[in-house]
Protein backbone atom coordinates (compact mmCIF):
# COMPACT_ATOMS: atom_id res chain seq x y z
CA UNK A 1 0.00 0.00 0.00
CA UNK A 2 2.01 2.62 0.78
CA UNK A 3 4.99 3.59 -0.88
CA UNK A 4 7.42 3.96 1.78
CA UNK A 5 7.86 1.65 4.27
CA UNK A 6 7.13 1.99 8.02
CA UNK A 7 9.83 2.97 10.45
CA UNK A 8 8.12 1.30 12.76
CA UNK A 9 4.85 -2.10 12.71
CA UNK A 10 3.37 -4.22 15.60
CA UNK A 11 1.44 -6.94 14.69
CA UNK A 12 -0.70 -8.67 17.44
CA UNK A 13 1.73 -8.24 20.25
CA UNK A 14 0.78 -10.58 23.05
CA UNK A 15 2.24 -10.92 26.32
CA UNK A 16 1.95 -12.58 29.84
CA UNK A 17 3.58 -12.25 33.31
CA UNK A 18 3.30 -15.64 35.23
CA UNK A 19 -0.84 -16.06 34.79
CA UNK A 20 -1.74 -12.83 34.17
CA UNK A 21 -2.11 -11.78 30.59
CA UNK A 22 -0.87 -8.11 29.94
CA UNK A 23 -1.08 -7.52 26.10
CA UNK A 24 -3.79 -9.80 24.36
CA UNK A 25 -3.01 -9.00 20.73
CA UNK A 26 -1.82 -5.34 19.74
CA UNK A 27 -1.03 -3.94 17.04
CA UNK A 28 0.09 -0.76 15.54
CA UNK A 29 1.42 1.42 12.66
CA UNK A 30 4.11 4.09 12.96
CA UNK A 31 4.40 5.87 9.36
CA UNK A 32 7.01 8.47 8.91
CA UNK A 33 5.75 11.19 11.18
CA UNK A 34 3.10 10.17 12.59
CA UNK A 35 2.73 10.62 16.60
CA UNK A 36 0.96 7.80 18.19
CA UNK A 37 -0.60 8.02 21.73
CA UNK A 38 -1.14 5.31 23.77
CA UNK A 39 -3.44 6.42 26.91
CA UNK A 40 -5.20 4.37 29.08
CA UNK A 41 -5.10 3.33 33.28
CA UNK A 42 -2.30 1.94 34.67
CA UNK A 43 -2.22 -1.43 34.18
CA UNK A 44 -3.91 -1.22 30.82
CA UNK A 45 -0.33 -2.56 29.30
CA UNK A 46 0.88 0.94 27.82
CA UNK A 47 4.04 0.76 29.19
CA UNK A 48 4.46 -2.89 28.58
CA UNK A 49 3.34 -2.63 24.74
CA UNK A 50 6.26 -0.06 24.28
CA UNK A 51 8.57 -1.57 25.95
CA UNK A 52 7.76 -4.76 23.91
CA UNK A 53 8.75 -2.58 21.19
CA UNK A 54 12.38 -2.38 21.64
CA UNK A 55 12.41 -5.72 23.31
CA UNK A 56 12.93 -4.66 26.78
CA UNK A 57 10.02 -6.77 26.96
CA UNK A 58 10.01 -10.26 24.89
CA UNK A 59 6.51 -10.41 23.16
CA UNK A 60 5.32 -13.90 23.63
CA UNK A 61 3.17 -13.70 19.79
CA UNK A 62 3.08 -11.55 17.86
CA UNK A 63 5.44 -9.67 14.68
CA UNK A 64 7.78 -6.65 14.42
CA UNK A 65 8.91 -5.29 11.66
CA UNK A 66 10.94 -2.19 10.75
CA UNK A 67 10.83 -0.84 7.07
CA UNK A 68 9.50 -4.02 6.76
CA UNK A 69 11.76 -5.49 8.11
CA UNK A 70 10.75 -8.59 10.39
CA UNK A 71 12.55 -9.46 13.73
CA UNK A 72 13.38 -12.54 14.18
CA UNK A 73 12.38 -14.88 17.33
CA UNK A 74 12.80 -18.59 18.23
CA UNK A 75 11.49 -20.62 20.82
CA UNK A 76 14.17 -21.45 23.69
CA UNK A 77 13.59 -23.28 27.18
CA UNK A 78 13.32 -20.21 28.94
CA UNK A 79 10.48 -19.09 26.39
CA UNK A 80 10.63 -16.59 23.07
CA UNK A 81 13.96 -15.09 22.56
CA UNK A 82 14.90 -12.93 19.37
CA UNK A 83 17.02 -15.32 17.37
CA UNK A 84 19.62 -12.58 16.33
CA UNK A 85 20.98 -10.42 18.98
CA UNK A 86 22.60 -8.08 16.49
CA UNK A 87 19.41 -7.75 14.94
CA UNK A 88 18.22 -6.48 17.81
CA UNK A 89 21.15 -3.94 18.78
CA UNK A 90 20.49 -2.56 15.28
CA UNK A 91 17.20 -2.36 15.67
CA UNK A 92 17.31 -0.40 18.84
CA UNK A 93 20.01 1.52 17.55
CA UNK A 94 17.33 3.37 15.59
CA UNK A 95 14.65 3.35 17.89
CA UNK A 96 15.70 5.64 21.01
CA UNK A 97 13.86 5.34 24.15
CA UNK A 98 13.06 8.19 26.95
CA UNK A 99 12.12 6.72 29.95
CA UNK A 100 9.46 8.02 33.01
CA UNK A 101 12.82 7.65 35.50
CA UNK A 102 15.34 9.33 32.86
CA UNK A 103 17.40 6.91 33.57
CA UNK A 104 21.06 8.94 32.64
CA UNK A 105 24.11 7.24 33.32
CA UNK A 106 24.99 8.56 36.56
CA UNK A 107 28.65 8.27 36.73
CA UNK A 108 28.75 10.71 33.40
CA UNK A 109 27.73 14.37 32.91
CA UNK A 110 25.24 15.44 30.79
CA UNK A 111 27.50 15.97 27.64
CA UNK A 112 29.29 12.58 27.74
CA UNK A 113 25.40 10.47 28.57
CA UNK A 114 24.66 12.66 25.14
CA UNK A 115 27.87 11.37 23.37
CA UNK A 116 28.22 7.89 24.66
CA UNK A 117 26.54 5.60 22.55
CA UNK A 118 26.52 7.72 19.01
CA UNK A 119 30.38 7.07 19.73
CA UNK A 120 30.26 3.15 21.46
CA UNK A 121 27.57 2.19 19.67
CA UNK A 122 26.79 4.28 16.27
CA UNK A 123 30.73 4.73 16.07
CA UNK A 124 30.40 8.56 15.27
CA UNK A 125 33.83 10.29 15.43
CA UNK A 126 34.45 11.68 19.48
CA UNK A 127 34.35 15.49 18.11
CA UNK A 128 31.21 15.45 15.61
CA UNK A 129 29.31 13.88 18.34
CA UNK A 130 30.07 16.87 20.45
CA UNK A 131 29.01 19.14 18.14
CA UNK A 132 25.88 17.70 17.53
CA UNK A 133 25.54 17.48 21.82
CA UNK A 134 26.25 21.25 21.90
CA UNK A 135 23.97 21.86 19.55
CA UNK A 136 20.81 19.58 20.87
CA UNK A 137 22.04 20.47 24.62
CA UNK A 138 21.03 24.08 22.81
CA UNK A 139 17.90 23.04 21.63
CA UNK A 140 16.68 21.49 25.09
CA UNK A 141 18.23 25.25 26.81
CA UNK A 142 20.91 23.09 28.83
CA UNK A 143 24.47 24.10 27.80
CA UNK A 144 25.31 25.58 30.90
CA UNK A 145 24.42 22.21 32.37
CA UNK A 146 26.71 20.11 30.05
CA UNK A 147 29.48 19.00 32.43
CA UNK A 148 27.10 18.72 35.23
CA UNK A 149 25.90 15.36 36.68
CA UNK A 150 22.88 13.76 36.22
CA UNK A 151 22.40 13.83 40.72
CA UNK A 152 23.08 17.73 40.16
CA UNK A 153 20.09 18.28 37.99
CA UNK A 154 16.23 18.82 38.38
CA UNK A 155 13.85 16.52 37.20
CA UNK A 156 12.91 18.55 34.40
CA UNK A 157 16.15 19.22 32.97
CA UNK A 158 17.35 15.23 33.40
CA UNK A 159 14.42 14.70 31.11
CA UNK A 160 15.59 17.39 29.03
CA UNK A 161 18.82 16.08 28.30
CA UNK A 162 17.87 12.70 28.11
CA UNK A 163 16.01 13.43 25.06
CA UNK A 164 19.29 15.17 24.02
CA UNK A 165 20.93 11.66 24.77
CA UNK A 166 17.59 10.28 22.55
CA UNK A 167 17.91 12.56 19.72
CA UNK A 168 21.67 12.06 19.34
CA UNK A 169 21.24 8.78 17.91
CA UNK A 170 19.33 10.31 15.09
CA UNK A 171 16.47 8.03 15.70
CA UNK A 172 13.88 6.64 13.38
CA UNK A 173 11.38 6.29 15.71
CA UNK A 174 11.44 7.90 19.25
CA UNK A 175 9.80 6.08 22.12
CA UNK A 176 8.48 8.20 25.32
CA UNK A 177 7.66 6.36 28.25
CA UNK A 178 5.35 8.41 30.43
CA UNK A 179 8.40 11.37 30.11
CA UNK A 180 6.43 13.40 32.18
CA UNK A 181 4.78 11.15 35.04
CA UNK A 182 8.01 11.46 37.63
CA UNK A 183 8.29 15.24 37.15
CA UNK A 184 7.20 18.44 39.54
CA UNK A 185 3.92 19.71 37.87
CA UNK A 186 5.86 23.31 37.39
CA UNK A 187 8.57 21.11 35.35
CA UNK A 188 6.10 19.45 33.01
CA UNK A 189 5.85 22.10 30.80
CA UNK A 190 9.83 22.60 29.54
CA UNK A 191 9.76 18.23 28.35
CA UNK A 192 6.35 18.83 26.81
CA UNK A 193 7.36 22.33 25.09
CA UNK A 194 10.59 20.26 23.71
CA UNK A 195 8.40 17.28 22.65
CA UNK A 196 6.11 19.64 21.13
CA UNK A 197 8.83 20.75 19.11
CA UNK A 198 9.92 17.42 18.00
CA UNK A 199 6.37 17.19 16.93
CA UNK A 200 6.45 19.54 14.64
CA UNK A 201 9.73 19.06 12.89
CA UNK A 202 7.93 15.55 11.82
CA UNK A 203 9.80 13.38 13.74
CA UNK A 204 7.81 9.99 14.08
CA UNK A 205 6.90 9.52 18.06
CA UNK A 206 5.71 6.67 19.92
CA UNK A 207 4.35 8.38 23.57
CA UNK A 208 2.74 6.61 26.28
CA UNK A 209 1.64 9.69 28.40
CA UNK A 210 -0.95 11.10 31.02
CA UNK A 211 -0.88 14.66 29.56
CA UNK A 212 -4.28 14.66 27.30
CA UNK A 213 -3.61 18.19 26.82
CA UNK A 214 -0.42 17.32 24.77
CA UNK A 215 -2.12 14.20 23.32
CA UNK A 216 -4.56 16.44 21.70
CA UNK A 217 -2.47 18.62 20.56
CA UNK A 218 0.16 16.96 18.52
CA UNK A 219 -1.16 13.15 17.92
CA UNK A 220 -1.92 11.91 14.85
CA UNK A 221 -3.55 8.49 16.41
CA UNK A 222 -4.41 7.77 20.09
CA UNK A 223 -4.86 4.32 21.13
CA UNK A 224 -7.05 4.19 24.11
CA UNK A 225 -5.94 0.63 26.20
CA UNK A 226 -7.70 -1.10 28.32
CA UNK A 227 -6.73 -4.47 29.86
CA UNK A 228 -4.14 -5.32 27.19
CA UNK A 229 -6.59 -4.20 23.89
CA UNK A 230 -7.19 -1.33 21.81
CA UNK A 231 -10.36 0.04 22.78
CA UNK A 232 -10.96 2.91 21.13
CA UNK A 233 -8.57 4.64 18.67
CA UNK A 234 -8.59 7.19 15.92
CA UNK A 235 -7.34 10.80 15.34
CA UNK A 236 -7.69 12.93 18.76
CA UNK A 237 -10.38 14.79 17.46
CA UNK A 238 -12.79 11.83 17.64
CA UNK A 239 -11.30 9.74 20.48
CA UNK A 240 -10.65 12.88 23.02
CA UNK A 241 -13.44 14.89 22.23
CA UNK A 242 -15.62 12.58 21.12
CA UNK A 243 -15.11 9.31 22.68
CA UNK A 244 -17.61 6.51 21.69
CA UNK A 245 -16.42 3.89 24.26
CA UNK A 246 -18.33 4.28 28.00
CA UNK A 247 -15.15 3.69 29.61
CA UNK A 248 -13.03 6.08 27.46
CA UNK A 249 -16.11 8.75 28.48
CA UNK A 250 -15.23 7.93 32.06
CA UNK A 251 -11.20 7.97 31.79
CA UNK A 252 -11.69 11.22 30.29
CA UNK A 253 -14.09 12.58 32.88
CA UNK A 254 -12.70 15.13 35.07
CA UNK A 255 -12.00 13.22 38.56
CA UNK A 256 -12.59 15.89 40.81
CA UNK B 1 72.33 19.65 56.96
CA UNK B 2 70.70 20.17 60.19
CA UNK B 3 68.06 17.57 60.36
CA UNK B 4 70.78 14.48 59.09
CA UNK B 5 73.41 16.00 62.07
CA UNK B 6 70.20 16.24 64.20
CA UNK B 7 69.47 12.61 63.44
CA UNK B 8 72.91 11.11 63.68
CA UNK B 9 72.90 12.78 67.14
CA UNK B 10 69.86 10.91 67.92
CA UNK B 11 70.87 7.65 67.02
CA UNK B 12 74.22 8.45 69.22
CA UNK B 13 72.37 8.59 72.15
CA UNK B 14 70.41 5.28 71.64
CA UNK B 15 71.59 1.76 71.79
CA UNK B 16 68.59 0.44 70.21
CA UNK B 17 67.50 2.78 67.04
CA UNK B 18 71.22 2.35 64.80
CA UNK B 19 72.28 2.75 61.37
CA UNK B 20 71.87 -1.12 61.07
CA UNK B 21 68.19 -1.58 62.72
CA UNK B 22 67.31 0.88 60.86
CA UNK B 23 68.59 -0.70 57.90
CA UNK B 24 66.42 -3.89 59.08
CA UNK B 25 63.25 -1.72 58.93
CA UNK B 26 63.69 -0.06 55.83
CA UNK B 27 64.12 -3.51 54.03
CA UNK B 28 61.19 -4.51 56.18
CA UNK B 29 59.09 -1.87 54.75
CA UNK B 30 60.41 -2.69 51.38
CA UNK B 31 59.30 -6.27 51.55
CA UNK B 32 56.10 -5.43 52.97
CA UNK B 33 55.44 -2.73 50.72
CA UNK B 34 56.38 -4.90 47.45
CA UNK B 35 54.24 -8.09 48.80
CA UNK B 36 51.10 -5.79 49.56
CA UNK B 37 51.19 -3.98 45.92
CA UNK B 38 51.62 -7.06 44.33
CA UNK B 39 49.49 -9.02 45.91
CA UNK B 40 46.88 -6.35 45.71
CA UNK B 41 47.56 -5.57 42.06
CA UNK B 42 47.25 -9.20 41.13
CA UNK B 43 44.17 -9.62 43.20
CA UNK B 44 42.38 -6.87 41.10
CA UNK B 45 43.31 -8.22 38.00
CA UNK B 46 42.03 -11.47 38.80
CA UNK B 47 38.52 -9.98 40.73
CA UNK B 48 37.29 -8.27 37.53
CA UNK B 49 36.68 -10.96 35.78
CA UNK B 50 35.97 -13.00 38.99
CA UNK B 51 33.11 -10.45 40.14
CA UNK B 52 31.89 -10.60 36.24
CA UNK B 53 31.30 -14.03 36.52
CA UNK B 54 30.17 -14.22 39.71
CA UNK B 55 27.34 -12.01 38.55
CA UNK B 56 26.39 -14.29 35.54
CA UNK B 57 23.09 -15.68 35.74
CA UNK B 58 24.68 -19.12 34.19
CA UNK B 59 25.34 -20.96 37.28
CA UNK B 60 27.89 -23.04 36.18
CA UNK B 61 29.91 -19.84 35.83
CA UNK B 62 28.85 -17.94 39.33
CA UNK B 63 29.22 -21.11 41.82
CA UNK B 64 32.63 -21.91 41.00
CA UNK B 65 33.62 -18.45 41.31
CA UNK B 66 31.18 -18.39 44.79
CA UNK B 67 32.98 -21.52 46.25
CA UNK B 68 36.38 -20.18 46.00
CA UNK B 69 35.47 -16.97 47.85
CA UNK B 70 33.50 -18.43 50.46
CA UNK B 71 36.72 -20.85 51.19
CA UNK B 72 38.92 -18.44 50.80
CA UNK B 73 37.06 -15.89 52.90
CA UNK B 74 35.86 -18.32 55.28
CA UNK B 75 39.27 -19.55 56.52
CA UNK B 76 41.95 -17.71 58.35
CA UNK B 77 44.54 -15.98 56.09
CA UNK B 78 47.46 -17.54 58.25
CA UNK B 79 46.22 -20.97 58.02
CA UNK B 80 46.20 -20.10 53.83
CA UNK B 81 49.61 -18.99 53.96
CA UNK B 82 50.25 -22.14 56.38
CA UNK B 83 48.65 -24.39 53.49
CA UNK B 84 50.64 -23.16 50.61
CA UNK B 85 53.70 -22.25 51.95
CA UNK B 86 54.47 -25.58 53.91
CA UNK B 87 52.46 -27.67 51.64
CA UNK B 88 54.28 -26.78 48.28
CA UNK B 89 57.00 -28.84 48.92
CA UNK B 90 54.69 -32.07 48.85
CA UNK B 91 53.25 -31.41 45.03
CA UNK B 92 55.03 -33.96 43.34
CA UNK B 93 58.15 -32.56 40.60
CA UNK B 94 57.65 -29.33 42.08
CA UNK B 95 61.28 -29.55 43.29
CA UNK B 96 62.47 -30.26 40.10
CA UNK B 97 59.87 -27.38 37.50
CA UNK B 98 61.38 -24.30 37.40
CA UNK B 99 59.27 -22.42 39.71
CA UNK B 100 61.41 -24.04 43.17
CA UNK B 101 63.93 -21.54 43.40
CA UNK B 102 60.79 -18.99 43.62
CA UNK B 103 58.57 -20.49 45.56
CA UNK B 104 61.83 -22.12 48.36
CA UNK B 105 61.55 -18.49 49.47
CA UNK B 106 59.25 -17.41 51.83
CA UNK B 107 58.03 -14.60 49.43
CA UNK B 108 56.14 -16.21 46.69
CA UNK B 109 54.02 -18.34 48.62
CA UNK B 110 53.10 -15.33 50.92
CA UNK B 111 52.19 -13.63 47.91
CA UNK B 112 50.25 -16.32 46.53
CA UNK B 113 48.31 -17.10 49.28
CA UNK B 114 47.93 -12.92 49.85
CA UNK B 115 46.71 -12.75 46.21
CA UNK B 116 44.18 -15.02 46.33
CA UNK B 117 42.60 -14.07 49.51
CA UNK B 118 42.25 -10.23 48.60
CA UNK B 119 40.92 -11.91 45.31
CA UNK B 120 38.34 -13.35 46.88
CA UNK B 121 37.34 -10.49 48.76
CA UNK B 122 37.94 -8.30 46.19
CA UNK B 123 35.88 -10.24 43.80
CA UNK B 124 32.50 -10.41 46.32
CA UNK B 125 32.97 -6.05 47.33
CA UNK B 126 32.74 -5.82 42.65
CA UNK B 127 30.01 -8.39 42.84
CA UNK B 128 27.77 -6.08 45.34
CA UNK B 129 28.60 -3.18 43.52
CA UNK B 130 28.30 -4.59 39.55
CA UNK B 131 24.59 -5.76 41.29
CA UNK B 132 23.45 -2.55 42.76
CA UNK B 133 23.81 -0.99 39.16
CA UNK B 134 20.97 0.82 38.53
CA UNK B 135 18.12 -1.41 36.43
CA UNK B 136 17.23 1.99 35.10
CA UNK B 137 20.70 2.53 33.93
CA UNK B 138 21.17 -1.32 32.14
CA UNK B 139 17.71 -0.71 30.49
CA UNK B 140 19.02 2.46 29.19
CA UNK B 141 22.29 0.50 28.05
CA UNK B 142 19.67 -1.78 26.57
CA UNK B 143 17.60 0.52 24.56
CA UNK B 144 20.62 2.60 23.04
CA UNK B 145 21.63 -0.67 21.75
CA UNK B 146 24.52 -1.64 23.56
CA UNK B 147 25.75 -5.46 23.27
CA UNK B 148 26.02 -7.09 26.68
CA UNK B 149 29.68 -6.91 26.14
CA UNK B 150 29.81 -3.13 25.84
CA UNK B 151 27.63 -2.35 28.51
CA UNK B 152 29.44 -4.24 31.15
CA UNK B 153 32.88 -1.86 29.78
CA UNK B 154 31.10 1.14 29.41
CA UNK B 155 28.18 1.42 32.05
CA UNK B 156 28.63 -1.36 34.51
CA UNK B 157 32.22 -1.79 34.99
CA UNK B 158 32.85 2.32 35.69
CA UNK B 159 29.95 2.72 37.90
CA UNK B 160 30.79 -0.05 40.00
CA UNK B 161 34.26 0.71 40.44
CA UNK B 162 33.20 3.96 41.29
CA UNK B 163 30.89 2.46 44.44
CA UNK B 164 33.38 -0.20 44.97
CA UNK B 165 35.76 1.98 45.60
CA UNK B 166 35.76 3.22 49.76
CA UNK B 167 34.94 -0.74 49.99
CA UNK B 168 38.26 -1.53 48.38
CA UNK B 169 40.13 0.71 50.26
CA UNK B 170 39.09 -0.69 53.36
CA UNK B 171 40.36 -3.77 51.89
CA UNK B 172 44.02 -2.25 51.01
CA UNK B 173 44.19 -1.49 54.25
CA UNK B 174 43.15 -4.74 55.68
CA UNK B 175 45.87 -6.28 53.48
CA UNK B 176 48.54 -3.99 54.73
CA UNK B 177 47.87 -5.08 58.11
CA UNK B 178 47.06 -8.74 57.16
CA UNK B 179 50.49 -9.09 55.57
CA UNK B 180 52.38 -9.07 59.28
CA UNK B 181 51.29 -12.54 59.32
CA UNK B 182 53.81 -12.82 56.26
CA UNK B 183 56.89 -13.05 59.25
CA UNK B 184 55.40 -15.93 60.94
CA UNK B 185 57.34 -17.68 57.94
CA UNK B 186 60.31 -16.28 58.41
CA UNK B 187 59.90 -13.43 55.70
CA UNK B 188 61.67 -10.36 57.04
CA UNK B 189 59.07 -7.61 56.37
CA UNK B 190 58.23 -4.97 58.70
CA UNK B 191 56.80 -7.02 60.98
CA UNK B 192 59.82 -9.30 61.00
CA UNK B 193 62.34 -6.91 61.38
CA UNK B 194 60.44 -5.79 64.31
CA UNK B 195 60.33 -9.09 65.67
CA UNK B 196 64.02 -9.38 65.35
CA UNK B 197 64.91 -6.28 66.93
CA UNK B 198 62.88 -7.32 69.99
CA UNK B 199 64.28 -10.59 69.81
CA UNK B 200 68.20 -8.94 70.10
CA UNK B 201 67.61 -6.14 72.59
CA UNK B 202 64.47 -7.57 74.65
CA UNK B 203 63.42 -3.70 73.85
CA UNK B 204 59.58 -5.02 73.01
CA UNK B 205 58.08 -1.06 73.58
CA UNK B 206 60.93 0.64 70.98
CA UNK B 207 60.47 -2.46 68.25
CA UNK B 208 57.03 -3.19 68.37
CA UNK B 209 55.61 1.01 68.77
CA UNK B 210 58.42 2.51 65.87
CA UNK B 211 56.61 -0.62 63.77
CA UNK B 212 53.23 0.74 64.87
CA UNK B 213 53.85 3.88 64.03
CA UNK B 214 55.64 3.10 60.29
CA UNK B 215 52.24 1.56 59.74
CA UNK B 216 50.03 3.94 60.68
CA UNK B 217 52.00 6.45 58.23
CA UNK B 218 51.12 3.62 55.55
CA UNK B 219 47.60 3.50 56.46
CA UNK B 220 47.79 7.16 56.40
CA UNK B 221 48.78 7.53 52.99
CA UNK B 222 46.64 4.80 51.53
CA UNK B 223 43.45 6.36 53.01
CA UNK B 224 44.84 9.98 51.73
CA UNK B 225 44.88 8.09 48.25
CA UNK B 226 41.37 7.05 48.24
CA UNK B 227 40.33 10.37 49.59
CA UNK B 228 41.54 11.70 46.78
CA UNK B 229 40.47 9.33 44.37
CA UNK B 230 36.60 9.32 45.41
CA UNK B 231 36.96 12.86 45.26
CA UNK B 232 37.68 12.77 41.71
CA UNK B 233 35.57 9.61 40.89
CA UNK B 234 32.69 9.87 42.74
CA UNK B 235 32.19 13.60 41.79
CA UNK B 236 28.59 12.26 40.32
CA UNK B 237 27.53 11.59 43.74
CA UNK B 238 27.93 15.10 45.33
CA UNK B 239 24.96 17.71 45.12
CA UNK B 240 26.07 20.60 43.19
Amino acid sequence: MAATPMPLEARNIKKRFGDTEVLKGLSLQAHKGDVITLIGASGSGKSTFLRCMNLLEQPDEGDLLMHGEEILFKQTRRGREPADWKQVVRMRAKLSMVFQSFNLWAHMTLLENIIEAPIHVLGKPRKEAIEQANALLERVGLTARANAYPAQMSGGQQQRGAIARALAMDPEVMLFDEPTSALDPELVGDVLKVMHGLADEGRTMVVVTHEMGFARDVSSQVIYLHQGLVEEAGPPQDVLTNPSSPRLKQFLAPKY
Amino acid sequence: MELTTWFTDLLDGNLIFTPQTLGYYWDGLVTTSQLVFLSLLAGLVLAVPLAIGRSSRHRWISLPIYAYTYVFRGTPLLIQLYIIYYGVVFVDGIQESIFWPLLREAFFPALIAFTLNTAAYTTEIFRGAIKATARGEIEAARAYGMSNALMMRRIVLPSAFRRALPAYGNEVIFMLHASAIASVVTLMDLTGAARFVYARFYAPFEAFLFVAAIYLCLTFAILYFFRFLEKRLLAHLRPA
